[in-house]
């Protein structure tokens, strides 16, 4: 009897894992039957989801880590605007793409490094923190910028962080290739990716077992703060200019992505390549509703439902 | 027949309950007299919470019958107890931390309402009566939030909630545990007044020398058998220890083999060892040896494990290993030094049981796993098929989730993740407890093995016969203090008495 109740368990957790890859073919399918007519497997159509989902891709990746050790970041996408304003002025004045990204990659981390002292050492819940610190990068990025669009001309930078093609290959699709496959070792090869996710599926575990689980807050929120950063750059990159609205509208979206992908939001659990999967199905559901012709207020109403409906697939089956 | 002027507020005869076939109380005759102090006492796993619970209508007997004040009751659910006029208070805390106290109390039932609201004032009032005749009236009121109280007043606001309901019995359940002397004689004083008013008190302890302070009579239960039943005034603390212990001759003693460490060196030195629950702890253990510390839940034994471990910060004294002064700052330092801990409650603290078995093993050497940068695989199965082979841990395979394995195992696979450190010292804080019987001895094969190879362990535990049959060395632990250093040639009864 107990032995047919484990199985059931078993059976629950093999389908959560495995529900993100149902749901992609589902919908793939459905859009090439349905949008057929439209293009939708036009090979432009699918590299245009490929560049839509890059950045979506990138902050998932790093929420993954986040949620992993059971903390969550409430505050990137204003990084995501901060870091790509910064990385846009620093490229203004000094017409050098290296220095303007590191710029907008140090913003990122050292946000980041602050919200996890407040968490890691301070021992303040990181919703808090990070929510009263996007309000607080927000409004630094509105106030650097003056409400400002900052134009971006120099041609290295948008070629390398969003705009260029390598073959047909668009580069923000060799960017998450990048960060998607240094992310999934990181997280499940190493050592530092396991002490992750024992910080996120038992912290006090973790304490009596030697790992340092404050360093481990710290570091995830910083990974994090560095990707937001780097997903601000390729904004920037990939329209030629950077403003205080980028990544306003992601955080939804990313992280219904690395819920959809099978991370838990209670820690423990955590794949990026989930994630990856998760972010392109938002990615594929935006560019199929814009295909059918749905207006934006039906996009934002279809997009609600259907994240609600695959959340309750992944995390539902409470009894 | 002078008894015969009491009458019986609970008379329980011929109780018999099992589970899974195997008997847990076998014709069991329980009476509780009005208006008395009535103590419960046994070893861990002797029936007392098991009476308790049938008492209060969580299980049901499988035979017997119980009469409350001569009339006869079936106690189907907890509310079928409440109504009768029966109250438990839990070991476990159940106050909510941040509401008041009146809150508190009158939790269950809002029975002070104007209209659709609560009627604070009222309830204030009420609570404050309730205090009143407790006697803490003037050290506790009705608006104290509950988290800013002591825990002795926390103790006394859980018999108040249990008084709000009017009943006639109270079952205390380990009342004094985690309180200070002061705080102890304060609960005593509750029960006194509890008494005066005429209602019947069951007291559950470990603490034997409260009996006499408090208790009119005492039941010792002993593996589900009533072993003693008499008025305190005609027994003594030996003879309770003794009815609890029962045949002392059954705990086999192993003759400890030669010392084979005859130039043993000093593994560990703890000089004056002081935290914030721990005062001035002095002691030694050497290759070979396993130290046993025997102490009452809330002695500070854990507290003492979590200071050697770096857990606690350490107020004074100096921790050696090897000779060399330790200084913890983290649990990965002691790890460092050649110290780990099997920690108490392995479910919350030992282990991570979504993980699994490879997981959860070499949680503490992930640094020592990894090769460029990445864990390497083949070394890991390597040694977690070599751990579970070793330990003999009854899984499918490494793959397996934790929380589907026995307790046992689930112990095994704690020990095995200490033993991957290549620690010298082992620090065990109750390994056994919920640990069937074959694998309790496993698990101390296992740590015996360790030890004979040069190493040293410290053993805490609740049964004080496994303490007299694995450790060379006692030391008897009482309120965060080290009073007494034996050898292991003493008796359990000896031991129980000793640390009362």
């Amino acid at each position: 009897m107990a032995n047919s109740r484990i199985r059931r368990l078993v059976f629950i957790e093999r389908w959560r894992e495995y529900v993100i890859y149902y749901t992609f073919f589902g919908i793939f399918l459905f859009f090439s039957i349905f949008l057929f007519n439209k293009g939708f497997l036009s090979v432009g159509n699918i590299l245009n989801i490929a560049r839509q989902t890059a950045m979506i891709s990138i902050m998932a990746i790093g929420m993954t880590f986040v949620l992993s050790a059971e903390e969550i970041d409430l505050s990137f996408g204003s990084v995501v605007a901060l870091s790509a304003i910064i990385a846009a002025l620093v490229l203004r004045w000094t017409d050098s793409t290296i220095l303007s990204f590191l710029a907008g990659i140090s913003c990122g981390i050292f946000i980041g490094f602050l919200n996890g002292i407040f968490v890691a050492k301070i021992g303040i819940p990181s919703f808090l923190i990070t929510l009263g610190m996007s309000g607080i990068v927000t409004g630094v990025a509105r106030w650097i910028s003056r409400l400002q669009s900052i134009a971006v001309n120099n041609n290295t930078f948008t070629f390398l962080f969003g705009s260029g093609d390598v073959g047909i290959i668009p580069i923000l699709f060799l960017w998450t290739l990048l960060i998607g496959c240094v992310g999934h070792f990181l997280l499940k090869k190493t050592a530092f990716g396991r002490k992750v996710l024992a910080t996120g599926g038992n912290r006090e575990a973790a304490l009596y077992s030697g790992i340092n689980v404050s360093n481990i807050k710290l570091s995830v929120l910083m990974i994090n703060g560095a990707l937001a950063s780097l997903a601000g750059i390729l904004y920037t990159g990939r329209l030629h200019g950077a403003r205080y609205t980028l990544g306003e509208n992601d955080l939804l979206i990313v992280i219904a992505s690395v819920i959809i992908g099978g991370t838990s939001l209670f820690g423990g659990k955590g794949t990026v390549v989930g994630s990856i999967v998760g972010a392109i199905i938002m990615g594929m559901l935006n560019n199929g509703l814009i295909l059918f012709g749905f207006t934006v207020d039906w996009q934002l109403i279809s997009r609600g439902i259907i994240i609600i409906i695959a959340v309750t697939l992944t995390l539902g089956n409470k009894k | 027949m002078s008894e015969g002027a009491w009458e019986n507020a609970i008379s329980a005869q011929k109780i018999n309950i099992g589970f899974n076939g195997v008997p847990i109380l076998k014709n069991v005759d329980f009476s509780l007299r009005r208006g008395e102090v009535h103590a419960v006492v046994g070893s861990n796993g002797a029936g007392k919470s098991t009476l308790m619970k049938i008492l209060c209508g969580v299980y049901h007997p499988q035979g017997g019958a119980i009469r409350f004040f001569n009339n006869p009751i079936d106690l189907t659910s907890p509310g079928v107890a409440s109504k009768a006029g029966l109250e438990m208070v839990f070991q476990e805390l159940s106050l909510i931390p941040t509401l008041t106290v009146a809150q508190n109390v009158f939790l269950k039932h809002h029975p002070y309402r104007r209209g659709p609201f609560i009627d604070d004032r009222r309830a204030n009032n009420e609570a404050a009566k309730l205090l009143e005749i407790v006697g803490v009236g003037t050290s506790t009121a009705p608006t104290d939030i509950v988290e800013e109280l002591s825990s002795g007043q926390r103790q006394v606001v859980e018999i108040v909630k249990a008084l709000a309901s009017n009943p006639k019995i109270i079952i205390l359940d380990e009342p004094t545990a985690s309180l200070s002397v002061a705080e102890i004689e304060g609960v005593f004083k509750v029960i006194r007044n509890l008494k005066e008013r005429d209602i019947s008190v069951i007291y559950i302890t470990h603490y034997l020398q409260d009996l006499f302070k408090i208790c009119d009579r005492v039941t010792v239960l002993r593996d589900g058998e009533v072993a003693m039943n008499c008025p305190i005034g005609e027994t003594s603390l030996a003879k309770i220890v003794t009815a609890m212990v029962g045949d002392t001759r059954k705990v086999k003693k192993q003759k400890k083999e030669a010392q084979a460490f005859a130039s043993a060196k000093t593994l560990l030195e703890v000089n004056n060892l002081s935290t914030k629950k721990v005062k001035n702890i002095s002691f030694k253990v050497q290759q070979g040896e396993i130290v046993g510390i025997a102490g009452l839940l809330g002695s500070g034994r854990s507290e003492l494990f979590d200071a050697l471990y770096g857990i606690d910060h350490l107020h004074g004294g100096e921790i050696l290993v090897n000779g060399k002064q330790l200084q913890l700052h983290n649990s990965s330092a002691a790890i460092d030094a050649g110290v780990a801990l099997v920690p108490e409650n392995r479910r919350t603290r030992g282990l991570i049981v979504d993980f699994s078995v490879t997981e959860n093993i070499i949680l503490s050497i992930l640094d020592r796993l990894t090769k460029r940068f990445l864990l390497n695989k083949a070394a890991m199965s390597e040694h977690v098929g070599g751990m579970i082979k070793n330990l003999d841990i009854k899984t499918q395979g490494g793959n397996q989730k934790v929380r589907f394995l026995s307790g046992g195992n689930q112990q095994k696979i704690v020990v095995a993740k200490c033993l991957s450190t290549k620690s010298r010292l082992l620090l065990l804080d109750d390994p056994t407890f919920g640990v069937d019987i074959h694998a309790k001895g496993e698990i101390m094969a296992i740590i015996k093995e360790f030890v004979s190879r040069g190493n040293g362990a410290i053993f805490v535990s609740s049964e004080f016969n496994e303490i007299i049959e694995f450790c060379d060395t006692i030391y008897i632990m009482k309120q965060g203090k080290i009073s007494t250093r034996l050898d292991n040639s003493i008796t359990e009864d000896q031991l129980l008495y000793q640390v009362q």
